[in-house]
């Protein structure tokens, strides 16, 4: 079967009821998609199928037939994301684990709605859970790369 | 993980005669999003059939006087849809609130009525709209009231061999709105403690008229209540014809007290909850003009 992986195509021959966060993270050695409850609850795994945010915990690998996969390696390009930027600049990452699905969220939510309200990115973001920051740096960070995705 | 096959039909008829041909091996698949949680929890089915790749069940459209929602439809594309939004707003509520973006995107219709969870946000709404469940078997189509499928807490008519192919709403007369409201533990990623889904043709002078009211997560199923309906038929929505519903709503309920919330509280909530509801009802219709 094939999926396409941050814009590689990939060929496997694989188990498909392989959940899609095993097969990113063992199979594909693309560690930074994180299991956190591995029930949907938390968003560390998650990664843009075919555009949307979803939790990969909770996808099959057998469904992903055709589909185009980005996941937090395939967000930068030479330079960071200017989500990522901003979450360094503005103290938005603590120990890390969260960041990567908050990061995919955001750019999910910024594609969308490339000016959102501070309610807006709340809403956004209220799929990933954070231990550490408490999250008024996080939406600041992601109300900052939103204004500078304009100004660019 | 240890389902040991997997099958991704094309059609609703090769579905159909996987189901037919499995013995009981098969469970369907979805968004995944209540099925690979109990996976996740140690439920070992013989096999998935994941119905994703079935393009007859996707899609949400205007047929014959009703608004047709493919089983597929996700939360998010039913929060999104313009005609859902203006003809069925109590489902477009509920769709906006469930889970998170990502359950959201992922979540379907089909699995939200076939989960028969008495917590299912979309559920109130679809009864209280007088929504119909389009089943395909193999002896073709049957339809089931909305408000009929669930038997219990997981439990639904459907037989083996079954499948949910679509939810339909009837398209509304003039004059005729609909509200939803829920209270969880927080507003992302909690389930309903308690929901309720009211729809209405209101009048020009505020008079109610055809109430369905159906309540969530206080009983073994999503329920009509029946006290309240009558209370508010036929009435202007004053204070004290309010007061009289949420007197009966009380006595419509039949909640537990479990680890959520205490038996007494759900009662409570469930006369809060109508009256908020009724009173968006109001105010929808003095915005449409109609
Ligand atoms: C973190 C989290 C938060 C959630 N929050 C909410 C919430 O706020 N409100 C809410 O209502 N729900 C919530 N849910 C539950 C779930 O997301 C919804 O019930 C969703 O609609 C289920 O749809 P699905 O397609 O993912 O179902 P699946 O998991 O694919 O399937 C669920 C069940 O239905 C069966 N099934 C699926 N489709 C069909 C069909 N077409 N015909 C016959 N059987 C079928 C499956 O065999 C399975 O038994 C939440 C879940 C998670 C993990
Ligand atoms: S690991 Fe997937 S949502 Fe928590
Ligand atoms: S920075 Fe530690 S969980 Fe978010």
């Amino acid at each position: 079967m094939k999926v396409t992986v941050n814009g590689r195509e990939v060929e496997t021959a694989p188990d498909p009821c392989r959940r899609l966060l095993d097969f990113l993270r063992e199979d594909q050695g693309l560690a930074g998609t994180k299991e956190g409850c591995g029930k949907g609850e938390c968003g560390a795994c998650a990664v843009l199928l075919d555009g949307r945010l979803v939790n990969s915990c909770l996808v099959l690998l057998g469904q992903c037939e055709g589909a185009s996969v980005e996941t937090i390696e395939g967000v930068a390009g030479t330079a960071l994301h200017p989500v990522q930027e901003a979450m360094l600049q503005l103290g938005a990452v603590q120990c890390g684990f969260c960041t990567p699905g908050l990061v995919m969220a955001s750019v999910a939510l910024l594609r969308e709605n490339p000016s959102p309200t501070p309610a807006e990115v709340r809403r956004g973001i209220e799929g990933n859970l954070c231990r550490c920051t408490g999250y008024v740096k996080v939406e600041a960070a992601v109300l900052d790369a939103a204004r500078r995705m304009r100004e660019a | 993980m240890a389902a040991t096959a997997f099958a991704r039909p094309a059609t609703v008829a090769e579905a159909l005669a996987a189901l037919a041909g499995g013995g009981g091996r098969w469970t369907p698949v979805a968004g995944g999003t209540d099925l690979l949680v109990r996976v996740r929890d140690g439920a070992r089915p013989g096999g998935l059939l994941d119905l994703t790749g079935i393009e007859a069940l996707r899609g949400i459209r205007e047929e014959a006087g009703a608004l047709r929602i493919g089983a597929l439809a996700t939360h998010a594309e039913v929060a999104a849809h313009e005609v859902v939004r203006k003809h069925a707003a109590a489902l477009a509520e509920a769709a906006t609130v469930v889970g998170s973006p990502a359950i959201r995107n992922r979540g379907t219709i089909g699995g939200n009525l076939a989960n028969a969870s008495p917590a299912a946000d979309l559920v109130p709404p679809l009864v209280a709209l007088g929504a119909v469940v389009e089943i395909a078997g193999p002896d073709g189509c049957r339809e089931v009231a909305a408000e009929a499928l669930a038997t219990g807490p997981g439990r639904t008519v459907l037989v083996p061999g079954e499948l949910i192919a679509a939810a339909r709403v009837p398209l509304p007369g003039p004059g005729r709105t609909s509200a939803f409201r829920r209270l969880g533990a927080r507003r992302a990623l909690a389930i309903a403690k308690v929901s309720v889904a009211v729809a209405a043709t209101v009048w020009r002078d505020g008079a109610l008229s055809g109430v369905r009211v159906a309540l969530g997560a206080v009983a073994p199923t999503v329920i009509r209540a029946a006290a309240a309906e009558a209370a508010l038929e036929g009435r202007v929505p004053s204070p004290d014809v309010l007061a009289e519903a949420e007197a009966a709503v009380r006595t419509d309920a039949r909640p537990i007290t479990d680890i959520r919330s205490n038996e007494t509280w759900r009662r409570e909530m469930c006369a809060v909850l109508l009256r908020r509801a009724v009173s968006a009802l109001a105010g929808a219709h003095a915005r449409s003009g109609d």
